[in-house]
């Protein structure tokens, strides 16, 4: 028999798993790179990012600790890709799911209980509970993701939910339905209620707290659905119901039954995630556990390449968004050292926003559009600009120590950065009003004749 | 200004879209008051001159300029304020809201609180449905109104704007026979005061009946504009087509085989109208080697027959259907599909293309699994399927990978037709197929389709224009508001008939 410990030592050597890991994670890439551009694009902006947070990070901690910085984006990548996996398949199918976050969360309560369930006594003291324990308890949490898939595919397909409503409703629900679940079994289990089921086997918490592990479970769940999506009939047709459902349904495919597969392998692969992350957060807290990463899964893909109007995406790019979406929140991180999570919101809310809005210039070919026209376009540049000062304001210290201590002299600890930040206000908003004008100016010199409201009027009193 | 300067000077207007140039270098004059019709293809640009006189298209090049000053206007409310109104040719209408609402939609009336006065509105519509003759309650839900009366609140709808230059695209293509003669009385009335009127129609006999002008389009080229008085039907569909159309002769020596489809008492509920059948009592045959022609105006219900026969209707019908000596029940279009029916819909774009799949993607859509084991393609496989296709069905394409949307429109419909050939179907359903698509591939589609008829297939055809019904089938069906009307053989059959039958109420 295989001695499972020196391939698992063997493995843990970061010199062997690493590069082995990174040999299969960027070859596909590297492979699709070449032949698209978008994932091409993404490639750049990872390495681009990669080199700014090595050079503006004080530590420079890629440079000198490259290995575990790697680890870790590696690790933190596979588990949000796990999930972000299925949110481009339900994405690309043209439908929605809000509700992975939440299914995480009930899944790994379920993989908890399960343990709590068949070795009470174990799970109290700390002690191993064994092999079968831990794979009956996966086993559930996958179930259960089945289970909650064919729920939304029959909201969405008997009831006629849009999906937005329908994973909404179990977004809300299953993570309420979690912590009822935890304080239920704890207090039955060991007579004192509580919100969380500590995990100590080590054996289970392997699974999350190896780094081949998670990965190697990403790259074999993304090369299957590489597969599915791309050399299948049923790939095919997921493509045909995202892109034209009308028509899909007139060819004769069974378009309800796509849908029941595309939840499913959402809230399956979330249930995945969430059994892997108990392992690494050594617990299974439904309330604080992947609270709000159904966007970040959405976000991944949205990033990759996948349309919200459905039909359009690619597995390696949803692959790639959620490595730029880890690689950013932390080069972030590594920036500001500390509370890093505190920006995660705004980070992904960010490379949102820039990344769709950049394909859809690029698609609609509005490069030379007029941004700022009329009264919305002031109220924007406003925006922008208070936007810029607030992000000073928070950033400076990082950027500019020096002139943070000559603000604190001048108008005091508390003021200095505010001051800061609205003089950076300032700057921006006269810049972008200053562009806005020279526009205008440009359009008004190159003779585009506008409407001529004074010739009309005239004619209209003259009848 | 002077009476004779014109009202609208259109010079050099070019439009591009990606890939196409709609509009080419296109110039002419409008004087005022007078009817001028602009005739063309699918095809030709006339849609896009009018998006554009019209406010709906804002990014041109050329100068267009009204009552001699250059204007552009930056959306449809700059174009009314200028005084030019258009009634376009679908429906723009929210079905929810009453005629009134919809006839003041975006310019709402409003009461001293700034409220809506809806007694106000309803009275302002009143009257102006009383001027277009016909008997709609201004509160009445658009929904619940007729596809012609629809038509004509849109008519409403541009004429409360007091414009004086009304633009209308083909507003006659969804109306009966008395309400055309209703349509022309008022477009009678508005000239009366000074309304300078452009039409755009392919309906050769409304344009020799109204206009004083003829412009022809062709390719986005204008071709020439002519005075009524000095020239005729014939020579406008020949400037129209650029060339002859052969006379097509389809049909001779066709030999009907056994009955193949039969259709019993067929009827399709309508729950919450007030017509409550969309279909009512339908019986009728279709023979092996025959084509069978479904004529019927808009809303006649010529489409829900064929999605009955397909498992695609809104609602399940009743009544029998019989295939080949076998009772058929289809709730799905798959089990349609499996038992060898086909349906070719109508609305291409919407309801059979795949835009965003290469041609290869399309054709194979039904029939994908016949190239692959255990539900892995063999792209090698798929290929040899498609490339088969696009030699037999002469599918003008630069390869099967190319992007379905760049095809003309003939070459899509040869796609669609060879997706579903590929499930070798017994009866074929063609849903008004030559519906966009230019004269060429039309008599293309003519000759495919009589081949398809004598190898063996059953064909039910529906169309509105009833010269192709007259050219395609050896029998011909007529619907008036969901009922059977009208049986004509090929020998029988006439346009004058079946204008009859189908405008036959009850």
């Amino acid at each position: 028999m295989l001695d499972l410990s020196t391939v698992r030592q063997f493995l843990d050597i970061p010199g062997v798993g690493l590069p082995l890991t990174g040999v299969l994670l960027a070859g596909p890439l590297f492979f699709s790179a070449i032949r698209k551009r978008l994932e091409g694009g993404l490639l750049l902006a990872i390495a681009a990012v990669l080199l700014l947070t090595t050079a503006v990070d004080s530590q420079h901690t890629y440079w000198n600790r490259y290995t575990p910085s790697a680890v870790d984006i590696l690790r933190q990548t596979a588990l949000l890709g796990i999930f972000a996996l299925g949110a481009a398949v339900v994405i690309i199918a043209g439908g929605i799911d809000l509700s992975s976050g939440s299914m995480i969360a009930f899944s790994g309560t379920v993989c908890a209980t399960i343990m709590v369930l068949l070795a009470p006594d174990e799970m109290k003291n700390a002690q191993p509970i064994g092999l079968r324990v831990s794979i009956a308890a996966i086993a559930g949490a996958l179930f259960v993701g089945l289970l909650v898939g064919s729920l939304h595919a029959w909201l969405i397909t008997v009831i006629g939910l849009p999906p937005f409503v329908a994973t909404l409703a179990t977004l809300v629900g299953l993570r309420s339905l979690s912590r009822a679940i935890v304080e239920n079994v704890t207090a039955s289990a060991w007579a004192a209620k509580s919100n969380q089921i500590q995990i100590f086997d080590q054996q289970f918490r392997y699974l999350a707290t190896s780094v081949w592990i998670p990965v190697v479970v990403f790259l074999a769940l993304a090369a299957t659905a590489w597969l599915l999506m791309s050399r299948t009939v049923v790939g095919r047709h997921l493509h045909a119901l995202g892109g034209n459902e009308q028509a899909a349904r007139l060819s004769g495919i069974q378009t309800d039954r796509l849908k029941w597969l595309a939840y499913c392998i959402s809230a399956v692969l979330a249930s995945v995630a969430g059994v892997l992350y108990i392992g690494e957060e050594s617990v299974a807290d439904p309330q604080r556990l992947a609270r709000g990463y159904e966007l970040n899964a959405i976000a991944a893909a949205v990033v990759g390449g996948c349309s919200l109007q459905g039909g359009v995406g690619t597995i390696p790019g949803a692959m790639l968004g959620a490595l730029f979406l880890r690689v950013v929140i932390d080069g972030v991180a590594k920036m500001i050292k500390t509370g890093a999570d505190v920006y995660e919101g705004l980070i992904v809310g960010s490379v949102v926003v820039v990344a769709v809005a950049l394909t859809q210039l690029r698609q609609s070919g509005r490069r030379g559009a007029r941004f700022f026209a009329g009264a919305l376009g002031l109220v924007t540049v406003l925006n922008l600009a208070l936007l810029f000062g607030a992000l000073v304001w928070l950033f400076i210290d990082i950027f500019a120590p020096g002139l943070v201590a000559a603000a604190e002299r001048q108008w005091g600890r508390l003021f200095a950065k505010v001051v800061l930040g609205l003089f950076a206000a300032a700057i921006a908003l006269l810049a972008l009003l200053l562009a806005r004008f020279l526009t205008a100016r440009r359009r008004y010199l190159a003779g585009q004749p506008t409407f001529p409201s004074e010739g009309i009027t005239a004619t209209k009193q003259s009848e | 200004m002077t009476g004779t300067s014109p009202l609208i000077s259109i010079e050099h207007i070019t439009k591009r879209f990606p890939g196409v140039v709609a509009l080419n270098d296109v110039s002419f004059d409008i004087q005022p008051g007078e009817l001028h019709a602009i005739v063309g293809e699918n095809g030709a640009g006339k849609s896009t001159l009018m998006k554009i006189l019209s406010g709906v298209i804002a990014d041109f090049e050329g100068t267009f300029r009204l009552r001699g000053q250059p204007v552009r206007f930056r959306d449809t409310r700059d174009a009314e304020q200028a005084g030019i109104s258009i009634i376009h040719q679908e429906l723009n209408l929210v079905e929810d809201l009453s005629a009134a609402a919809n006839i003041f939609l975006g310019r709402e009336k409003r009461n001293r609180l700034g409220l809506l006065d809806d007694r106000a509105m309803e009275w302002a519509a009143g009257e102006l449905l009383v001027r277009l003759e016909c008997q709609i309650r201004p509160a009445q839900l658009v929904r619940e109104l007729r596809v012609g009366d629809q038509q004509l609140i849109e008519i409403a709808k541009a004429l409360s704007l007091e414009t004086d230059i009304l633009i209308m695209d083909e507003p006659t293509s969804a109306l009966t026979e008395s309400e055309v003669a209703r349509l022309f009385r008022v477009i009678g009335r508005l000239r009366e005061r000074g309304v300078t009127i452009l039409y755009i129609s392919h309906k050769l006999d409304e344009v020799f009946r109204l206009a004083d002008r003829i412009t022809v389009l062709r390719d986005g080229r204008r071709v020439r504009t002519l005075d009524r008085a000095e020239t005729n039907p014939r020579q406008i569909t020949h400037l129209m087509v650029g060339r002859e159309i052969e006379a097509i002769r389809l049909g001779d020596g066709r030999q009907p085989g056994n009955v193949v489809l039969d259709v019993q008492n067929l009827s399709l509920p309508w729950t919450g109208h007030a017509r409550a059948w969309r279909l009512r009592g339908i019986s009728f045959t279709l023979r092996r080697r025959e084509i069978l022609g479904i004529a019927g105006l808009m809303g006649a219900g010529r489409t829900e027959l064929l999605e009955c026969l397909f498992g695609s209707s809104p609602e399940p019908p009743r009544g029998r259907v019989v295939l080949e000596g076998r009772d058929v029940h289809f709730d799905h279009p798959a089990q349609a599909r499996a038992a060898g029916i086909a349906l070719i819909t109508e609305d291409r774009k919407r309801l059979g293309l795949f835009a965003n799949m290469s041609v290869g993607a399309n054709i194979t859509m039904c029939t994908l699994s016949e190239a692959a084991t255990a539900g892995i393609v063999h792209p090698r496989q798929e290929t040899r399927i498609v490339a088969d296709v696009i030699q037999r069905f002469d599918v003008k394409t630069t390869g099967i990978h190319a992007a379905i949307t760049s095809l003309s429109g003939g070459n899509q419909q040869k796609t669609i037709i060879g997706r579903w050939l590929l499930t070798r179907p017994k009866v074929l359903l063609l849903d008004d197929p030559t519906r966009g698509v230019d004269v060429g591939a039309k008599a293309e589609l003519y000759r495919l389709m009589d081949r398809l008829c004598r190898d063996g297939l059953g064909i039910i055809v529906t169309s509105s224009e009833l010269p192709e019904l007259l050219t395609l089938s050896d029998r011909i069906l007529v619907l008036c508001e969901g009922r059977l009307t009208g049986e004509f053989s090929r020998a029988e059959a006439s346009e004058q008939l079946i204008m009859e039958a189908a405008t036959k109420r009850g």
